[in-house]
């Protein structure tokens, strides 16, 4: 059965869209799975191991990780990453491989997060005074912030490890595509990023991002804490005999991780989230993802950062070490786009409370329309500034 | 095709004024400076004629009066369901003929859409007040 999905282009006659086919049958699967999924989960009655200061979790001592009826350790709950709003994926280059913060830097971050807090509930005596161009405050959700500095916690500097000679080829290919300037901040800051997130110069939807397309974050910016952003940031873990179902309540991912020893399907199967395997290592799920499309996403938050390659190998590991805590890692080596492998590493919490909504991405996505529209703006008001400067030369050549 | 570049004193500008008012400096699901131009803030005083509870953010539209008494419709961007629903409201939360001030900044094609950093009734009460943390004691027994 053919499915449709909107597609704009800027044309003579101004703001053109149609409808055209494409496949979205993962898009259905999905949606079929997250709703055969969509039962309340089980929540802990064990007291909680959460850390109150932000320290780092540690595993507690004389206590065993419980088990699903059928024998598997349970790991099944609500896992939200909103503790981790707050921390970069890569360390600020000053603090080296100091992997914590400093009491005064966590102090800091704290009062960020109780200036956002009590900021909500005050009144806001300046009516016409200037207002931020961020996120609202009343859109983000976050924790208790944590002392981690950086979610890479390898290399140990905490970050992206350098760009292979093909991966920067790609970046240049893009940067001179949209007439960005990421290259020389690229080498100023060696960021190793291009910043797939900020493109502006869009000629039709297809130049959007798959972010802003509702489509995905890519497997690891759907469980990354969403920055930009800051809010959705449920994931849930449920476990049925030899498989494993993780949500990410951005954008609606639900992952079916068979644990039966099954090979990846084949390599010509390729998909924004891949293909996973997983298997237990002791009391810790490991989960291998293969099959991914390159070039689409990027491993950051949101799928921004730097596009990967059809090479790319996720390995995450996750491990719970505490009624509420459940340490996660994830290993991502692309041989293809990065010199050597780099890991991410985090504690997610529990909270039983947290109620994950169905973020149905595409339903009323005019903000794939306004940034189409603002584009095109600002390209007609260029056109119209040349077309100005080209008739004042001619009429000085007069 | 057009030469775009980020417009760094803006970001920084806007960075400093999250700063100021507390806010943490994020970017929202789509990039600001996509859809919205920092150089047009606007002000937005009126009635609210509908809610649009949808995915990826709800929308406001305001019936607002120029100077020369013409109403203009204004839609304005807010947070998506998921966070509004944590923060205790629904979609029947708001309802037509409410009072509100928008403070934000209008698209950059002049349509009559805005995002709103800040949404309050008239006499400065954020319209979404509320903390979305179900860990937090104050949120307890919230949902």
């Amino acid at each position: 059965m053919p499915i449709y999905k909107y597609r704009c282009k800027h044309s003579a006659d101004g703001f053109d869209c149609g409808l055209r086919r494409s496949e979205l049958a993962k898009f259905i699967f999905l949606v079929g799975v997250a709703g055969a999924m969509a039962i309340p989960s089980p929540g802990q009655s064990a007291p909680s191991a959460k850390p109150k200061s932000g320290a780092p979790a540690a595993v507690a001592r004389n206590w065993t990780p419980p088990k699903t009826a059928w024998g598997d350790p349970d790991l099944q709950g609500m896992w939200p990453n909103t503790d981790l709003l707050g921390v970069p994926l890569q360390r600020d280059p000053k603090m080296g491989t100091r992997a914590l913060l400093t009491d005064a830097e966590y102090a800091q971050r704290e009062a960020r997060a109780k200036r956002s807090d009590e900021g909500l509930n005050q009144k806001y005596d300046k009516l016409d005074g200037p207002v931020s161009t961020g996120s609202p405050i009343w859109w983000i959700e976050h924790g208790r912030p944590t002392r981690q500095a950086s979610l890479i916690v390898d290399p140990p500097d905490g970050r992206i490890p350098p760009l292979t000679p093909e991966a920067i080829k790609l970046a240049e290919a893009r940067d001179a595509k949209f007439h960005l300037t990421y290259g020389a901040e690229r080498k100023a800051t060696g960021s190793n990023e291009t910043w797939i997130d900020d493109v502006l110069a869009l000629e039709d939807s297809y130049d959007s991002n798959i972010y802003d397309r509702c489509i995905t974050r890519g497997l690891i910016g759907s469980i990354l804490p969403g920055e930009p952003g800051g809010y959705n940031q449920g994931n849930q873990i449920i476990q049925a005999p030899g498989v494993v179902v993780l949500r990410n309540e951005m954008i609606h991912e639900a992952r079916v991780i068979p644990l039966d020893g099954r090979p990846h399907v084949g390599l010509s199967v390729r998909t924004y989230m891949g293909d996973s395997r997983g298997h237990w290592e002791g009391s810790t799920l490991v989960v291998e993802t293969t099959n991914f499309l390159g070039g689409q996403v990027g491993l950051k938050s949101n799928g921004a950062g730097t596009p990967y390659s059809d090479a790319l190998v996720i390995t995450e590991r996750f491990t719970r070490v505490a009624p509420d805590t459940i340490n996660y890692e994830a290993l991502l080596n692309d041989p293809k786009t990065y010199v050597r492998p780099w890991k991410v590493a985090f504690p997610l919490h529990e909270s039983p409370n947290y109620q994950m909504v169905e973020y149905s991405c595409h339903e009323g996505n005019y903000a794939l329309m306004g940034i189409l529209r603002g584009s095109f703006a600002e390209r007609k008001a260029a056109e119209e500034k040349a077309a100005d400067a080209k008739a004042d030369a001619r009429k000085a050549a007069q | 095709m057009r030469v775009k570049q980020p417009d760094y004193p803006t970001l920084a500008a806007a960075v400093c004024v999250c700063m100021f008012l507390g806010a943490l400096p994020l970017g929202a699901h789509h990039a600001f400076a996509a859809e919205f131009d920092a150089k047009k803030p606007v002000r937005l005083e009126g009635k609210v004629t509908q809610m649009e509870w949808i995915n990826p953010h709800a929308w406001i539209h305001i019936d607002v009066a120029g100077p020369d008494g013409k109403v203009t419709n204004w839609m304005v961007e807010c947070g998506p369901p998921g966070v509004l629903l944590r923060r205790g409201f629904t979609k029947n939360s708001l309802e037509s003929g409410t009072e509100v001030i928008a403070l934000g900044y209008q698209a950059k094609d002049g349509g009559f859409r805005a995002n709103a950093s800040t949404i309050t009734f008239k006499d400065g009460r954020r319209l979404f007040a509320g903390g979305s943390n179900p860990d937090l004691p104050e949120n307890q027994g919230k949902q």
